[in-house]
């Protein structure tokens, strides 16, 4: 069950192309009579048209490929106690025994459960992103974070789907159509594996210590 | 002496645009925080649209010299 990793590389070649851009356009910016030539006018192009335009899309593309990071979610306060919930030191809690036994990637966890989500989602789901940051801003957290909509199967099958475990599990099998219905998502995943990020109740329970290799 | 026309000027301007908008994207991927994906979307991307499209409009505007 355990993905690849998706590996984000650091912004190096996005730093340096920008930096190039600069040049080429400081060049143009203190010699812009060179415009008046072919020459000038190719490079007038590149510097103040294709370049700024790949370096938008590849600094875009490094941010999106950086939202899906835990650390991302976690850089705001709101989010912390989701993530501390990730190391409760009990395997009935799912969110914590996916993240401590690799069954998510780690430095992906909140993006691989939660797919739809602000950036992710349609359009909706990225105005609510926007708001979110807003209201992290300038307005007031809510004390209790909610989903804007029902925890979707999707969102567990997208792994378990074809699974030994899920497919065959007795419990999954015991009614008739059980787990069609789970497919389908007319049952909810959630109704028996309940236990997920129970934040409000984080004081009274022990944490996992992970060890750095 | 060297003149400049309209167009030569637009450019000038478009570059200095497109050149602050750069650098407020280049500012903004070190910090790994959403405020920072808002600054480069939206501060960084105004100032880069602004310059593009005034690059663009100084192609199509003949320019007189000054």
């Amino acid at each position: 069950m355990q993905k690849e990793i998706a590996v984000i590389e650091p912004a190096t070649t996005l730093v340096g192309f920008i930096l190039i851009s600069i040049a080429l356009i400081a060049y143009v910016i203190f010699r812009p009579e060179i415009t008046m030539t072919m020459v000038g006018k190719i490079l007038a192009f590149l510097s103040l048209f294709l370049l700024p335009v790949l370096a938008a899309l590849m600094g875009a593309n490094t941010y999106v490929e950086h939202s899906k990071t835990t650390g991302f979610c976690l850089s705001c306060h709101e989010m912390q106690p989701y993530g501390k919930s990730l190391h409760i030191d009990d395997s009935e809690y799912v969110p914590a025994a996916h993240f401590q036994n690799n069954r998510v990637p780690r430095d992906m966890a909140c993006f691989t459960c939660h797919t739809n989500y602000t950036l992710y989602g349609d359009l909706k789901a990225k105005l609510r992103g926007l708001r979110h940051v807003y209201v992290h801003y300038l307005g007031t957290v809510p004390e209790q974070i909610k989903l804007y909509t029902p925890y979707s199967n999707r969102e567990c099958l997208h792994c378990h789907a074809g699974a030994r475990s899920f497919e065959e599990g007795a419990t999954h099998n015991e009614e008739l159509k059980r787990i069609v219905l789970l497919k389908s998502n007319q049952v909810s995943c959630l109704s028996c594996h309940a236990l997920v990020h129970d934040v409000t109740h984080l004081n009274g329970l022990t944490f996992w210590r992970e060890e750095k290799r | 002496m060297i003149l400049k026309t309209g167009m030569q000027r637009r450019i000038q301007i478009a570059g200095i645009l497109i050149v602050l908008g750069l650098l407020v994207e280049l500012g903004s991927l070190f910090s790994p925080r959403p405020s920072a994906f808002i600054t480069f979307m939206f501060v960084g991307g105004l100032f880069l649209g602004a310059g593009i499209l005034l690059y663009l409009y100084s192609l199509v505007v003949p320019g007189r010299t000054e």
